[in-house]
């Protein structure tokens, strides 16, 4: 089957999806939950759309296409309302959060829609220590040959959204000094990684997807597990790095900044991407998950060495008036909080150790994160 | 050599018992999915059916370790009790409480067709209200079930329990007051077990965690403190003639919300725990007298009926008010079929502390008892593999 036709949306606009942890009230555990939640949601209409994920302990949000950062907030706000207060009425709660600090891989269950059963088939152990959770977002493309240009422009920015969203320093009970665990698992999966460098949709579709179909190792785009991906059904690029935030705030911010950066390469005044571009790409991630704000990346143009919080806070001089034109210059004081000040989730989540003394209460603080907001 | 033979042969049966007991508990489980639980039930029913010297004759101490077992068992149970999921969700907690009295008139009333004392009915009526906290904990965890009839049953069991420690104290005043017309006997025999026995697991409620956060004690051996903590709990209650179960049950309770956290590798109290529920169930089947089964089994089933009617259909209820499905409701009060340990255990203690009747009642629930504790794991297991709530879901 052919890779269906780009549908083009709205340039600009966004979509924010978030994988959610469900955590029972008692240990702290991963709870496997998911089919009572939604049947609890299903009674009330949902301000979004609500999705059971790989495993019955993980559920996937969703917003509507959003154009701004006060609507996309205020939309995310409402749906994490909406499923503390169902988690409550059900002794689940709701946190955000790249991994579950301590959960054993072997004791979650695949959820039983088929695809997950084939995909849990195929990958074994790897498929459920794919229990981690992410944020996507979508960023609307008025053209397939705009998806591709973004898609690859995007790459040196993309440790930025490692670093500014890592929230997954724990995993099976240990400190891993990763900021971001989360993408030590995905990177695991043979199609992840970077999309192959080409600007043209045509030479995309009918060349490179052709061929890998062939193969016989991909069937849809849902088999490219790519840090950016096309999304041809919604006409959008999906951004795929993030780990979930603690807060909404966070994940708001996330994508503004994104949406943003998106205005800025649009008006095509820096220099085009091109395939070595990708030399430092892996070296400059790596750096991102392991040290978060304080890694180090090489800017694929220059060749210079920079930290990543100098290159983001640099970056966000830029975006002032796309800010002033987006509407999203509360968006871009919290990136800018985060890289200069307050630190990501991962810094938090250490913290939060450190004063617990217990992983258990790691989760407590995610938990309390996402409901109340991170403590002072 | 060894010259004592029968002396060596009944030494060496508890633990051989025991040993047989878990052996025959993983093989059957292995095999059929038998619940462990019920294996060790039919080791100490055997016991008991071939009078094996040892297991039957009262051996000193035995007792008091089965209430260390179940206070531990009743421990974690009140550590797994969220009060704010009752504040969030009153219909949880009205259901519990709906349920039990509910529980009780009917058993009551179902009662009075058979030839028995208003005492021997209330007593009845108000043991029934329980549901047996080890069968459940442990199928649970055996399963590593988690969903909505896991988090219900738990709840229920702890709320049945809460009642039915109250009603069953209350009635055993009721007695006291009525055959000496001692009210400070009768108040003794019920309100300061319920307060005193309250107040203390209380305290070390509060107590224990406050020690374990002074002395920065590691996350590991939180589980050994409070281990121990249910041990000196069981003791104290003894002495006090408190019940060390009541106790326990508030303890745990008070201490989960202190939020002091247990690590979830050693669910159950991890191998202690598991040694000590194989001793519970091979030694509270044994106390059956098999004897009195033949007699009371109409009777028994008769209670069986009606308790499960009761419970299955104020759960199926309140399912939807509660945000839940009536099919988990239905599960829910299935789940919580079991009854055993709690309430022999309570009979047992006030019989210590002076009830007369208790051995007379024990004698008449033996029938009841039989079935619930053979069967009743066995109902909660499919229950909670029915509810797709076990770490395995096969489709």
């Amino acid at each position: 089957m052919p890779l269906e036709t780009f549908k083009a949306s709205d340039s600009l606009t966004m979509g924010v999806e978030l994988e959610l942890q469900l955590v029972n009230t008692y240990d702290m555990d991963l709870s496997s939950s998911a089919n009572d939640l939604l049947e609890l949601l299903r009674r009330k209409p949902f301000p979004g759309v609500v999705t059971p994920e790989m495993t019955q302990s993980m559920i996937e949000i969703a917003t509507d296409v959003q154009r701004e950062h006060g609507p996309l907030l205020a939309q995310l706000q409402q749906i994490r309302d909406t499923l503390v207060h169902a988690g409550d009425r059900l002794n689940i709660e709701i946190a955000g959060g790249g991994t579950h600090p301590f959960q054993r891989w072997f004791e979650q269950r695949i959820f039983s829609k088929p695809r997950f059963q084939q995909l849990s088939g195929l990958y074994g152990y790897l498929a459920k220590q794919f229990t981690v959770f992410g944020q996507h977002v979508h960023i609307g493309c008025a053209s397939p040959d705009e998806a591709l240009f973004l898609l690859h422009s995007l790459n040196r920015y993309v440790p930025h959204f490692i670093a500014l969203s890592a929230s997954s320093p724990f995993s099976q009970g240990v400190d891993t000094l990763f900021d971001s665990a989360r993408l030590n698992s995905v990177f695991a999966f043979p199609l992840s990684g970077r999309a192959p460098f080409t600007l043209s949709w045509d030479e995309f579709a009918n060349v490179y997807f052709t061929k890998m179909e062939s193969t016989g190792v991909v069937r849809s785009m849902k088999d490219f597990y790519w840090d950016i991906r096309p999304k041809p059904e919604y006409g959008t690029i999906e951004l795929r790095v993030c780990d979930t935030p603690l807060t909404v705030e966070r994940a708001a911010g996330l994508a503004c900044y994104l949406q943003a950066l998106c205005r800025h390469l649009l008006e095509r005044s820096e220099p085009p991407p091109e395939e070595d571009d990708y030399l430092v790409y892996t070296y400059n991630r790596f750096q991102a998950c392991r040290f978060g704000l304080d890694g180090m990346m090489v800017n694929p143009k220059t060749r210079e060495q920079i930290s990543i919080r100098e290159d983001i806070l640099a970056t966000l001089r830029h975006l002032g008036p796309h800010a002033d034109a987006l509407n999203s210059q509360a968006a871009l004081d919290e990136i800018e909080r985060t890289a200069a000040r307050d630190g990501n989730h991962a810094t938090y989540l250490r913290k939060q150790y450190a004063e617990s003394g217990s992983v258990q209460g790691v989760v407590r603080a995610s938990v309390d994160a996402l409901r109340f907001g991170p403590k002072a | 050599m060894v010259t004592d033979f029968p002396f060596l042969l009944q030494s060496m049966a508890w633990p051989l018992a025991l040993l047989i007991a878990w052996f025959l508990g993983e093989r059957l489980h292995e095999i059929w999915q038998v619940p462990r639980v019920s294996s060790y039930v039919a080791v100490g029913l055997l016991g008991s059916l071939i009078n094996l010297p040892g297991l039957t004759d009262a051996v000193p101490g035995l007792p008091f370790l089965a209430n260390v077992a179940l206070s531990l068992v009743l421990f974690e149970l009140g550590y797994r009790i969220n009060l704010r999921w009752f504040r969030h969700n009153p219909w949880v907690m009205a259901l519990g409480l709906v349920e039990s009295a509910l529980t009780f008139a009917a058993v009551y009333l179902a009662s009075g067709w058979f030839d028995m004392g208003t005492d021997t009915r209330l007593i009845f009526a108000s043991l029934s209200i329980s549901a047996s906290p080890a069968g459940i904990v442990r199928v649970a965890n055996d399963l590593r079930s988690a969903g909505q009839v896991t988090e219900r049953v738990l709840h229920l069991c702890a709320i049945n329990c809460l009642v039915s420690v109250l009603a069953f104290n209350l009635v055993v005043g009721y007695w006291h007051l009525s055959t000496s017309g001692d009210l400070v006997l009768a108040a003794f025999g019920s309100v300061h077990v319920l307060v005193t026995s309250v107040a203390v697991g209380a305290l070390l409620g509060v107590a224990a965690p406050w020690l374990l956060r002074a002395q920065r004690v590691q996350a590991r051996d939180v589980t050994v403190v409070f281990a121990l903590a249910v041990v000196l709990l069981t003791t104290m209650a003894y002495g006090l003639k408190l019940s060390p179960l009541l106790a326990a049950l508030t303890f745990g309770i008070v201490a989960r919300e202190r939020r002091v956290h247990l690590t979830n590798a050693q669910r159950g109290f991890g191998t202690a725990g598991d040694l000590l529920t194989v001793f519970l169930f091979v030694y509270i089947a044994s106390l059956l007298n098999w004897a009195d089964v033949g007699t009371g089994m109409l009777f028994g089933l008769v209670l069986i009926v009606v308790r499960t009617a009761t419970k299955v259909g104020c759960s199926v209820a309140a399912a939807r008010l509660s945000g839940s499905t009536e099919r988990k409701g239905l599960l829910t009060g299935l789940a919580l079929t079991p009854m055993s340990a709690f309430a022999i255990l309570l009979l047992e203690q006030s019989r210590l502390y002076g009830f007369e009747p208790a051995a007379h009642v024990l004698s008449s629930m033996a029938g009841m008892m039989l079935v619930l504790e053979l069967f009743g794991p066995v109902v909660t297991q499919r229950a909670l593999l029915a509810a797709h709530e076990t770490h395995v879901t096969k489709e």
